[in-house]
């Protein structure tokens, strides 16, 4: 089976499951959308431009909240205030860009998880106009000029996105702007000097990936019926990168892979917090020690016709370059050891 | 003026031990240039050892501080080895996603382990709640333990490093690996117990935190952010930075809290991250970092 074949079938099967589902699975399989776009903006940031950033749950915190506070407190129609929420989302993203012009690893790294833990800190404090820590809960888009159901309605609504979303990924990975991101993650210098300009790609990749988290933010409130600050704390954090961990850091159909099987895992997990921390913890961890490449990797291996173009970071560089560049970095970290 | 100085003790005692947080990010960073994303919760589990220790097994105060300290060495180490030692040559962004796995696994048996017992657990004061009067000061008997308590901490802390073949070992290890490799030093060895020191100076603090606040296994997060602060406002890779800094964040914090509002407590170090990282990335009293190809 290709990987084309895959997401055709996945997302048939998706198409149908309002059919044969329960309001239940219909949740379930309406999260499993929201996660795919939500892996699909961090992977392009983490994965192909190599911006360690960890800011995803706040971008989709302030989507969700962004689309449901505009709705409650000014009136706006949902159609109006879900794009406004992606957009504001997306706004932020790109300003977080410029402190990752300066930054770059570590220091990046916790810039931008404390700039996480803020927007959490907003949300819950900032009463007079997020309702704080209890969460508020957000009338339903209404479908039934359509004749469907509200959860129906929003449901085959995060279809279409997905979808969209999920081509457009696809296509920007292939570009001159998907190109320029890989290359800037591989060395940054290096890319400088092929003529790509870090400012600008460093500000599409952010703001890409804040569109994404917030547009899933977005929809989370006409699909919940409720948005509260618990829905994108730290352990949110470890989710959206588990995610690209398991599916595979720098593959679009890893993304999908990797959010479909671990929604899958969070809901049978859902009543045990502490088993579910350890559990994506140690997802986490076993997959970056031993298949650092994601689930996409082996069935790249094992199933004929799975042919996405990976885009690794240092496949190409032999031992002996690693080498001679520690050579040059004298005193880098670990330079001595091997 | 009362308040103020009573500001001022609490932020400097509360400081001293976010102090203690950050210089076990700095001993780290500074030998792999790894910020270990765990740390706070090695701080968390020395804690909730010396609960078990103390309150379950009754043992006394400074026993079980020193079983939570060697607890939170061994955890240390065993981070090393799983997270660090197999992944270095992989680069940073496997290291850091592998410690945040390995703080989650952490949060989750804490949760699991000690979660039962109502979410938060009350460590017992170790000396009575009486204040003394320095002066025009008062301070709280238990903040004057846990101030002198820290101080100690720090003064070994330096004693090891500057006098111990073992704390030389690190702090060639740190200025230069690849020297340090060629003199004879076994650099991951070295890594290693440096990731144990940092994760024991984390537990020790955790000891002496825990009569002052209550235990929770979310605790450590809150904690690794505002020593994390501490570190970067000293430059990240200074030992003395960090305890400015750590004094520094605690009095900040506690300034905030009191001629603010009391939920500024809270939010002062991501603020103090944000602004330190974008506008004095090389903190007080940091080496201006030199770029790497």
């Amino acid at each position: 089976m290709s990987h084309r074949a895959f997401l055709v079938v996945l997302f048939a099967a998706l198409a149908l499951l309002p059919i044969v589902a329960n309001q239940y699975t219909l949740f379930v399989g309406n999260l499993m959308m929201l996660y795919i776009i939500l892996a699909l903006g961090l992977n392009l940031l983490v994965g192909f431009a190599g911006q360690l950033a960890f800011a995803n749950a706040a971008m989709y915190g302030i989507g969700a909240y962004g689309a449901a506070l505009l709705q409650v407190r000014l009136g706006l129609s949902y159609w109006i205030a879900a794009p406004c929420g992606a957009l504001l989302a997306m706004a932020i993203g790109t300003l977080l860009a410029f402190p990752a012009l300066r930054l770059s690893g570590i220091y990046l790294a916790l810039a931008t998880l404390a700039f996480a833990q803020f927007t959490q800190w907003v949300l819950l404090h900032w009463t007079t106009v997020t309702f704080g820590a209890g969460g508020f809960p957000v009338p339903q888009p209404d479908f039934s000029s359509f004749g469907v159901s509200p959860d129906r309605g929003i449901y085959y609504v995060s279809w279409v996105v997905t979808i969209v979303l999920l081509a457009f990924a696809w296509r920007v990975v292939r570009s001159r702007i998907g190109r320029a991101f890989v290359a800037m993650r591989d060395r940054e210098m290096a890319a400088q000097a092929l003529g790509v300009d870090l400012l600008r790609y460093k500000a599409m990749a952010f703001a890409l990936s804040g569109f994404y988290a917030g547009t899933a933010g977005a929809l989370y409130p006409a699909v919940l019926g409720y948005v509260s600050p618990e829905g994108f704390d730290l352990f949110q954090m470890i989710l959206h990168k588990a995610m690209i961990v398991v599916g595979g850091m720098g593959s679009i159909v890893g993304s999908v892979i990797g959010a479909s099987l671990l929604v899958y895992l969070l809901e049978v997990l859902r009543q045990f917090k502490a088993t579910q921390e350890i559990v994506f913890g140690a997802l986490l961890l076993a997959f970056v020690l031993f298949q650092p490449r994601g689930l996409v990797e082996f069935l790249k291996r094992s199933v004929p016709g799975w042919a996405e173009p990976l885009h690794y970071a240092s496949d190409s560089e032999s031992p002996a370059d690693i080498a001679v560049a520690d050579e040059v970095v004298a005193g880098s970290r670990g330079g001595a050891t091997r | 003026m009362l308040v103020l100085s009573y500001l001022l003790v609490t932020g400097i005692t509360t400081g001293a031990l976010y102090a203690l947080v950050a210089l076990g990010i700095v001993v780290v960073y500074k030998a792999t240039e790894v910020v270990n994303l765990a740390h706070g919760e090695l701080f968390m589990m020395g804690g909730f050892l010396a609960y078990t220790l103390h309150v379950m097994v009754k043992l006394p105060y400074v026993p079980s501080l020193l079983l939570a300290v060697a607890g939170s060495f061994a955890i240390g180490i065993l981070t090393d080895r799983v997270a660090f030692r197999p992944l270095m040559k992989e680069g940073l962004v496997s290291v850091l996603l592998a410690t945040i796995g390995i703080s989650f696994i952490l949060k989750g048996t804490a949760r699991v382990l000690w979660g039962g017992k109502g979410d938060y657990l009350a460590f017992p004061p170790l000396v009575s709640p009486e204040p003394i009067r320095i002066g025009n000061v008062m301070i709280m008997s238990q903040q004057l333990v846990v101030l002198l308590a820290a101080l100690a901490v720090m003064l070994v802390f330096a004693a090891f490093f500057k006098t111990t073949r073992a704390g030389k070992f690190m702090q060639a290890t740190a200025s230069n690996p690849r020297a340090a490799a060629l003199v004879g030093i076994h650099v991951s060895r070295v890594y290693m117990y440096t990731f144990g020191v940092g994760a024991a100076v984390a537990g020790a603090s955790a000891v002496l935190m825990a009569p002052l606040t209550l235990l929770y296994p979310d605790i450590g997060f809150a904690l690794f952010i505002k020593g994390f602060a501490a570190a970067v406002l000293g430059g990240l890779t200074s030992v003395p930075g960090a305890i400015i800094g750590g004094l520094l964040v605690g009095i900040l914090e506690q300034l905030a809290a009191g001629f603010i509002g009391t939920t500024m407590q809270d939010v002062s170090a991501f603020i103090i991250i944000m602004f330190a990282l974008i506008v004095l990335p090389t903190g007080i009293l940091g080496v201006r970092g030199i770029r790497k190809i």
